[in-house]
């Protein structure tokens, strides 16, 4: 598969997320479902990289990718008073995505997957009230946090259909991209709960940096590493890498070992 | 005073309803503290746990097994708590059932959280039964509910609606969950076609004529009885029916849009309160929501007679006569 096919299947899934969530008043007032582009691109991974791949497979990464567009539109809720329309139907699009993904995959008899994804979103939610909890004492927890909020539904997906095998790559990979947001958001001044929470737990803010630095630059590591273990295309891999997250060391490393 | 008569109704299923508020409990436990107390507080706030009975009352008309009942009434009831705590965001609501919201307590975002994670906690307790048509009716209901939802803050502050706009929103908004209820618990206890189709128009009927009272409530009952301030449904541009009828008086109307969409005083609200309690237009409410509960009892005429269609007869007289 070259890059351009990849492409185009992130696109067509995209759509296909966009079809099936549709709601004319949503679409009016929200700035309707969201998933991020790396997100897909691992839904898609297994297939991209070859995996055998069904009509329900599909479906199912499909449901995964409404499940982060439901919870992206409730962590767009903020703490404005009195809450806007726009906001009032923020809240109900995410619960709109949610009754979706259920009667989609009801609709192909995969209760598994069903309990599985309320099994993630259970664990997610349960990491994102940690931020207003003030229980965190040490960076690593952090990380354990966000490793969850990024990746419990993706890994729900992979149990589900035995391709666990792309776990670890998927986990370094997006933790390397929310690390990646969270720096840019530290050198912009922006707030976020990771940076606060970070902020918490290094004693000085100023270290917050430097750790984010040390973790980018060992999970490059480990996402070349992984790569290499998963076995993946060469054509995925530069895909990888170069677009879905670009960082310093790929270009160089594909072209060495390519 | 009220929930405790409506318990009364319904003291035969006791024993049943005190194993599913422990498994509502259970259901919300979670490794987060404040997840947990957050649930908690809604849970212990209470709740009429109307479609918990309607489930175990329909399954009186098929084998009656409360263990797989109960994997049904369970998550009905956590799906309303997890709209329930959704709303109040929407509705900016500080109180519920006399107590602050989730979203008060905590914040907008920790209500968004337990909101998802009761839902989530839902459908992974739903997921424990294996039939497909359960999940075709729920998730149906699901998406109907928040559709209904969605056209409510539509017709937000739109005085001039139409009666059919209301009908429609509170079909969505209430009856089908109710009616899901009675249906559901048709399903999984195996009664025929016929009875289930009964059962979830019973449940239909009975959803619509308990919306209705419930906002001709709003005008008639008193703060402490509501548990939040009466006529919060005209503050939120809600436009309910004792609203529809009441606008026809040109007086009323005038009132009504003067006052729509805007920070009125707390002596304003309770003018406008008082305007609709003295008009014809709660009588009219109050006619339209018997209707829907004659259709309701002649449902119950086409169902075997016994201990379970007078309980449901005795909870559609209630709801027609209840207070707050």
């Amino acid at each position: 598969m070259n890059g351009q096919q990849i492409q185009s299947k992130i696109i067509s899934m995209e759509i296909d997320v966009l079809n099936a969530v549709r709601q004319r008043t949503l679409n009016q007032w929200t700035d309707g479902p969201f998933v991020k582009e790396s997100r897909l691109f691992f839904l898609l991974l297994p297939f991209f990289n070859g995996e055998q791949w069904s009509a329900k497979m599909e479906t199912s990464a499909n449901t995964v990718a409404i499940v982060y567009s439901a919870l992206h539109a409730h962590d767009k809720v903020r703490e404005e008073m009195p809450i806007s329309k726009e906001q009032q139907l923020t809240v109900l699009a995410g619960d709109l995505y949610s009754g979706i993904y259920y009667q989609m995959l009801a609709k192909i008899k995969n209760v598994e997957m069903v309990q599985k994804l309320a099994a993630a979103i259970i664990q997610v939610s349960e990491k994102k009230a940690s931020f207003h909890e003030h229980r965190i004492q040490q960076p690593d927890e952090v990380e354990e946090t966000v490793k969850v909020i990024e990746t419990a539904l993706l890994h729900s997906f992979y149990e589900a259909n035995e391709f666990q095998s792309y776990g670890e790559l998927m986990e370094c990979s997006l933790l390397y991209q929310r690390y990646t947001e969270e720096l840019e958001a530290l050198k912009a001044g922006e707030f976020s709960y990771v940076l606060s929470l970070l902020g918490d737990t290094l004693i000085h803010n100023s270290f917050i940096e430097q750790w984010l630095m040390e973790r980018l630059e060992s999970l490059s590591e480990h996402i070349l590493l992984k790569a290499n273990d998963c076995e993946l295309e060469f054509e995925v891999k530069a895909i990888l890498l170069d677009q879905i997250i670009p960082h310093q060391h790929s270009a160089e490393q594909l072209t060495r070992e390519g | 005073m009220e929930k405790m008569k409506l318990k009364l109704l319904y003291s035969d299923l006791k024993p049943e309803l005190e194993l599913i508020e422990t498994e509502l409990e259970q259901a919300v436990d979670s490794e987060s503290l404040l997840l947990n107390e957050a649930s908690l507080h809604l849970l212990q706030a209470g709740g009429k746990r109307i479609r918990p009975v309607f489930v175990l009352l329909a399954g009186k008309f098929g084998n009656y097994n409360v263990e797989l009942l109960q994997k049904v009434a369970v998550p009905l009831e956590l799906i309303h708590m997890a709209s329930l705590v959704h709303d109040d965001v929407i509705d900016d609501s500080e109180i519920r059932r006399g107590r602050p919201t989730v979203k008060s307590e905590w914040n907008n975002s920790v209500a968004m959280y337990t909101g998802d994670f009761i839902l989530a906690r839902a459908l992974e307790r739903i997921t424990e039964i294996d039939a497909p048509r359960v999940h075709d009716v729920l998730s149906k209901t699901l998406i109907e509910v928040c559709r209904g939802e969605i056209i409510q803050i539509e017709d937000k502050y739109q005085l001039d609606q139409s009666l059919r706009d209301y009908l429609r929103r509170i079909k969505r908004k209430t009856a089908l969950l109710i009616s899901s209820s009675c249906e559901l618990g048709a399903l999984v206890s195996g009664t025929d076609e016929k009875t289930a189709a009964h059962l979830r128009r019973f449940g239909y009927f009975i959803g619509m004529s308990f919306q209705i009272i419930d906002d001709i409530l709003d005008f008639t009952a008193s703060d402490e009885e509501l548990g939040k301030p009466a006529g919060s449904d005209f503050i939120h541009g809600n436009i309910t029916l004792p609203i529809l009828f009441a606008r026809r008086d040109p007086a009323i109307y005038k009132l009504l849009r003067e006052n729509l969409e805007k920070d009125i005083s707390d002596d304003k609200r309770l003018e406008i309160v008082q305007t609709i309690r003295s008009s014809p237009a709660v009588d009219e409410a109050k006619r339209m929501s018997t209707m829907y509960l004659d259709k309701a009892l002649q449902e119950l005429d086409y169902l075997p007679k016994g201990p379970a269609t007078k309980t449901m007869r005795k909870i559609a007289f209630f709801i027609g006569k209840r207070k707050f």
